[in-house]
């Protein structure tokens, strides 16, 4: 199949999944993974194999489009309208998921500790579509549902962050190994990598700002924001920054210059629904079954101990915040659902990372698709235990 | 070229901070469109802007805004299937739904600014604003085409 027929048939069964997945009640992405299974190198072979080859150039623009989406998730009005108790729960939900993963996978699976690090990086994802869709589809409602949303809403920022930092270190030990000055090494080049990527994306974002008073129409903006993702993504990887964080910079410092800048945002929405579908389904595409014989204590593991971190670190976050007790108890398990970002981040690790990289892209790839069918329900029932579900008729 | 002034409404139709979504509703009952309301303070400075989509987020569950942010959110809201406790007209005011992120122009600017924001932004009218921020008017998008029409002697 050439390449036009093959993007075709991603968009078209794309959408036809999609809908189909819809009356189960699960959300879009889960169809998109199983559809490029299927239709993947190693079910079907349907797609060509330049578009699975030029993935890492679809994941690479996605990447970029979902950090630069997710930085404007870091504006002042959002800090003041979420609240303490969302704040500090999302923070210490998704920091404890990554310590506790982090720690099981390194001293109880005995994996190297910068493979451990990079799976701890990926467990504070969550997957904010699937938790708005139980929430409404039982309509639930009160503090636990508000503090919910606001989490989940504001908690992948935070997970780029992680995920950046425990691939910057990861790269750094990979590299360094058994090295002199092993530590010093590891720290400095993580710290330029991180901190590097911030500034980068801040100075971007500045000149951009600075010159989009010469833009005149809606489709000049849409190619001028593009132009400037691409320009930082393309830059960020030569300099061997993160291109996560660097465009998730980029958003953030663009919203902060000015109340206008909203616009920047609104109009790459107009494109992406097509690259995701093509990103989603690339990746599951990318799955190698060859895997899975590796998977089960793996994919055990990390499907308890993030669910066991995020709840730790909810509960500790509720008591900081002085959250009522439903909250703190049972926050932790409603945020089981994980997709597009833990996904985006495994693409990332597999490319940085290329001794293990297969290895975790398809643990992600796998457990994305147990978490995707089981997580709305764990979520529901952790509804239902807050007492948060309308009494049933 | 000619100024927003010489071409601005000047009797904008605004509501208060304290305005209840009731009597938003009650006062453009007889539209035929909701228009852009500008929320005022009390010395007449802007503070935000409500739209028809301040009122639809209303079925939406809170903390929507922020999970616009989320990449491939497609999951549209059914606004027929939501149930709003009665109790929200009263209790929902114009400064909870208004939009603060709003674009205004100077009555002081050309009317082609105007237009190039409007079509830079897909907006039909703009509240316009003197050097103080206090709202002065309103310009649509309609105000400008007919005064181009004048200028021709057409009208």
């Amino acid at each position: 199949m050439n390449t036009p027929l093959s993007l075709s048939l991603i968009l078209l069964s794309g959408f036809i999944a999609s809908r189909w997945i819809a009356k189960f009640k699960l959300p879009s992405v889960t169809a998109y993974i199983l559809l490029g299974i299927i239709i993947g190198p190693y079910v079907l072979h349907l797609v060509a194999d330049p578009i699975i080859k030029s993935s890492e150039f679809i994941s690479n623009l996605v990447l970029g489009l979902i950090a630069f989406s997710i930085g404007q998730n870091f504006s002042r009005s959002n800090f003041r309208k979420v609240g303490k108790s969302v704040l500090w729960i999302s923070v210490l939900e998704a920091g404890f998921a990554w310590i506790v993963v982090t720690i099981t996978f390194w001293l109880l699976l005995r994996l190297p500790f910068y493979l451990a690090l990079t799976f701890g990086g990926l467990s504070a994802a969550t997957d904010p579509i699937a938790t708005l869709m139980v929430t409404r589809e039982y309509k639930s409602r009160g503090v636990f549902t508000d503090t919910l949303l606001g989490i989940v809403a504001i908690d992948d920022a935070w997970c780029l962050i992680i995920i950046a930092i425990s691939l910057a270190l990861a790269k750094a030990i990979a590299i360094h190994a058994e090295q002199a000055f092993f530590i010093i090494k590891v720290m400095m080049k993580s710290l330029i990598e991180v901190f590097g990527s911030l500034i980068f994306g801040g100075i971007i974002a500045w000149i951009s700002f600075k010159f989009s008073k010469y833009l005149r129409s809606q489709s000049e903006l849409l190619i001028y924001t593009l132009g400037f993702i691409l320009f930082t993504i393309g830059l960020a990887i030569p300099l061997h920054l993160s291109v996560l964080l660097s465009c998730m910079a980029l958003g953030t410092v663009l919203i902060n210059l000015h109340r206008e800048n909203t616009k920047f945002f609104d109009t790459v929405r107009a494109i992406d629904p097509p690259l995701y579908i093509i990103f989603f389904v690339t990746a599951g595409a990318n799955f190698d079954p060859s895997y899975l014989g590796k998977l089960g204590i793996l994919g055990i593991a990390y499907i308890i101990f993030r669910i066991a971190g995020k709840s730790l670190g909810a509960y500790l976050g509720g008591i900081i915040s002085r959250a009522p007790s439903n909250v703190r108890k049972y926050i932790g398990l409603a945020l089981a659902p994980q997709a597009g970002v833990a996904l985006a981040g495994a693409l990332l690790a597999k490319s940085s990372l290329s001794e293990y990289g297969g290895l975790i892209f398809s643990t992600i790839i796998a457990t994305t698709i147990v978490y995707e069918l089981t997580g709305p329900i764990i979520t529901k029932h952790a509804l239902k235990l807050a007492g948060e579900l309308p009494p049933q008729e | 070229m000619k100024k927003v002034r010489d071409c601005m409404n000047r009797e904008v139709i605004s509501v208060q901070r304290s305005t209840s979504l009731k009597s938003i509703l009650e006062k453009f009952k007889n539209f035929h469109r909701f228009p852009l309301v500008p929320v005022v303070s009390q010395e007449n400075k802007l503070l935000g802007v409500v739209s028809l989509d301040n009122l639809i987020q209303i079925f939406q569950p809170s903390h929507y805004k922020l999970l616009k942010a989320i990449p491939f959110l497609d999951y549209r809201e059914e606004i027929f299937d939501v149930e709003l406790p009665s109790e929200i007209g009263s209790l929902i005011v114009a400064e909870d739904i208004m939009n603060r992120n709003f674009i205004t122009v100077n009555e002081e600017e050309e009317i082609s600014k105007a237009y190039k924001l409007m079509k830079l932004h897909k907006l039909e009218f703009l509240p316009v604003v003197d050097k103080e921020g206090k709202l002065v008017g309103m310009i649509g998008i309609f105000d400008i085409i007919r005064n181009l029409f004048a200028d021709q002697g057409i009208i």
